[in-house]
């Protein structure tokens, strides 16, 4: 055979190879060697790199980078303000100590108090370091800072367990802690009526809910920022549930220590020898039954 | 002022990951640390794609925003870097960043994070440039040698190009006329908006 002849043999064949691949209609075989990047193949590379981030990315980022440390301003100063206004204004209420005193708080309830209040100031400590801590020059110092932060949290967890289960049936809601709220504890005036309370009032409760359940809320989200194990746009979240709560935790701890230290004489020595006197129980906690 | 980006064209990336190892082994990276890696689509199906990434060097970037410490700051070339020294380790860059960028080798204390390790453009860190010290933290400052990153000098397809954004996208532009019509290159949209 001569070449003419083999070419002439070959062509048709060629033709028609070619237009059975084009028939078969398969436009993956033609279009995905050097085809232009799709917007669906884009979208699926967004998927692995980065997410929803307009969902969940976009708003930590803007409330870290801004809302956060101005609410933690915001709750450092207005809540010691307005405390700061009664103790000037109304004033600390002290009680005789005359008749027998009154036995209120067991040596493990005080103990494990004193536990919990020494681990939570210190995340309070710690964790306001790390929101403030571009006026504090960064570095190891703030670093430690959170390495007791993980510290004092296990503590607090144990010791807030114990409270929780100790302090439970005298802390749940009652009709006359409605009472309370409304006349806001008679915290508003100077005379000593007695306060529609139990063994602790509705302020007590609110307080003593938000810092074990909240401490508890407060465990879980800081435990998945310390892990990291959770998918990225759960990590955000759990950073903005942390700082919230933490936000309000805050504000409500320089509540109980002004209560504790400053508004009521003598409540720092009955968390510390267990007893109040027998005149403030009758005013404060005009319901208590012994 | 040249404002430096990476663009890595799936078109060509195939994923041999050179560029990661490049990287890794160029600069020194800690135990556990990435800083740059690929990722495959629709592996062994037609119209498998791969890509390169590490840290954009966004415009604006949501990680300096968020630092609590500001570790993070942008140069005027636009790279990112972080002062390793500054950085507590918080992770919130990690959490901002659309990009998976910041990486963490676990620290000394309970395996809490160690300062964040992130892509650095080959532009060393805040350190004193070439010194030791910059070296050890950061890896090499191959941008004040006047050489292109590790992963971006090695690609062999050259899938990956990094420098000067207008010579960066006026490359891609000739490639992407010459293949016909498409769109932008991945994440420019979101790591640079129009500036
Ligand atoms: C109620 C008790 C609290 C518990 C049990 C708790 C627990 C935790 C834990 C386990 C972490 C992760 C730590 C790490 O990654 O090293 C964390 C992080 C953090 N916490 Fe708390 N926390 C509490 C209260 C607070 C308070 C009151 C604040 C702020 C005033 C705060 C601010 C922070 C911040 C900013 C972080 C992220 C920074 C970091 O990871 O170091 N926390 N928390
Ligand atoms: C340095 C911080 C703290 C100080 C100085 C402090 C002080 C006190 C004092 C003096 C009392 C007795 C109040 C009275 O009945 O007259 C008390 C009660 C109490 N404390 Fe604390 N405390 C601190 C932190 C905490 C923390 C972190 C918790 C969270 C679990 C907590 C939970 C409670 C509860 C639930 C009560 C009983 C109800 C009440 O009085 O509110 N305290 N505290
Ligand atoms: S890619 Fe992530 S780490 Fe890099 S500059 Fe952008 S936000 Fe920051
Ligand atoms: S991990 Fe370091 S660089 Fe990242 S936000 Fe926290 S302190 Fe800043």
């Amino acid at each position: 055979m001569n070449r003419k002849k083999n070419f002439r043999f070959i062509l048709p064949i060629g033709v028609l190879f070619l237009a059975a691949v084009a028939w078969a209609g398969s436009p993956q075989i033609l279009l995905s060697p050097g085809s232009e990047p799709s917007t669906a193949s884009f979208a699926a590379i967004n998927k692995i790199f980065t997410g929803d981030w307009q969902q969940y990315g976009q708003l930590f980022t803007s409330w870290q980078g801004g809302l956060f440390n101005r609410i933690f301003l915001l709750v450092l100063t207005i809540v010691p303000g307005i405390f700061l206004l009664h103790y000037i204004v109304i004033g600390a209420k002290s009680f005789s100590h005359a008749g027998t005193p009154i036995k209120f708080f067991g040596i493990l309830t005080r103990l494990l108090h004193w536990l919990a209040a020494l681990s939570f100031s210190l995340l309070v400590i710690t964790g306001l370091m790390v929101v403030f801590g571009k006026f504090l020059g960064g570095g190891a110092l703030i670093m430690s800072g959170r390495s007791v932060h993980l510290i004092a949290a296990i503590v607090f967890c144990l010791s807030a367990a114990g409270l929780f289960l100790i302090w439970l049936k005298d802390m749940l809601p009652m009709p006359h802690d409605v009472l309370w709220l409304f006349i806001m504890g008679g915290y508003l005036s100077k005379k000593k009526k007695p306060i529609p309370a139990g063994k602790f009032n509705a302020g007590q409760k609110i307080w003593f809910w938000l810092a074990t359940i909240g401490g508890g809320v407060m465990a879980w989200s800081g435990y998945n920022l310390y892990s990291f194990a959770a998918p990225t746009d759960q990590l955000r979240q759990m950073a903005i549930l942390h700082n919230f709560l933490a936000a309000a935790l805050v504000g409500f701890f320089i509540i109980h220590l002004y209560m504790s230290l400053f508004a009521i004489k003598g409540s720092l020595t009955s968390m510390i020898s267990g007893y109040k006197s027998s005149d403030e129980v009758a005013v404060m906690h005009s319901r208590y039954k012994i | 002022m040249a404002r430096m980006k990476f663009l890595c064209d799936v078109e060509r990336c195939i994923d041999c990951n050179g560029c990661v190892i490049a990287c890794k082994e160029g600069n020194q990276v800690p135990v556990g640390v990435n800083r740059r890696r690929v990722i495959t689509i629709g592996e062994g199906k037609p119209g498998e794609k791969s890509i390169s990434v590490a840290c954009m060097h966004c415009s604006d970037a949501p990680c300096i925003a968020v630092c609590p410490v500001d570790a993070i700051y942008q140069r005027e070339d636009g790279i990112v870097l972080v002062n390793k020294k500054t950085c507590i380790g918080c992770g919130y860059c990690f959490m901002a960043c659309p990009f998976g960028a910041p990486q963490f080798p676990s620290g000394k204390v309970f395996g809490a994070r160690g300062a964040m390790d992130k892509c650095t453009f080959c532009a060393g860190g805040p350190e004193e440039t070439f010194s030791d010290e910059e070296k050890r933290l950061y890896g090499q400052n191959r941008i004040a040698e006047g050489k292109v990153p590790l992963c971006a000098a090695m690609c062999a397809t050259k899938a990956l190009m990094a420098g000067d954004a207008n010579v960066v996208a006026d490359a891609y532009r000739k490639r992407v006329f010459a293949r016909g019509s498409g769109a932008n290159a991945w994440g420019w949209d979101k790591a640079y908006g129009k500036k």
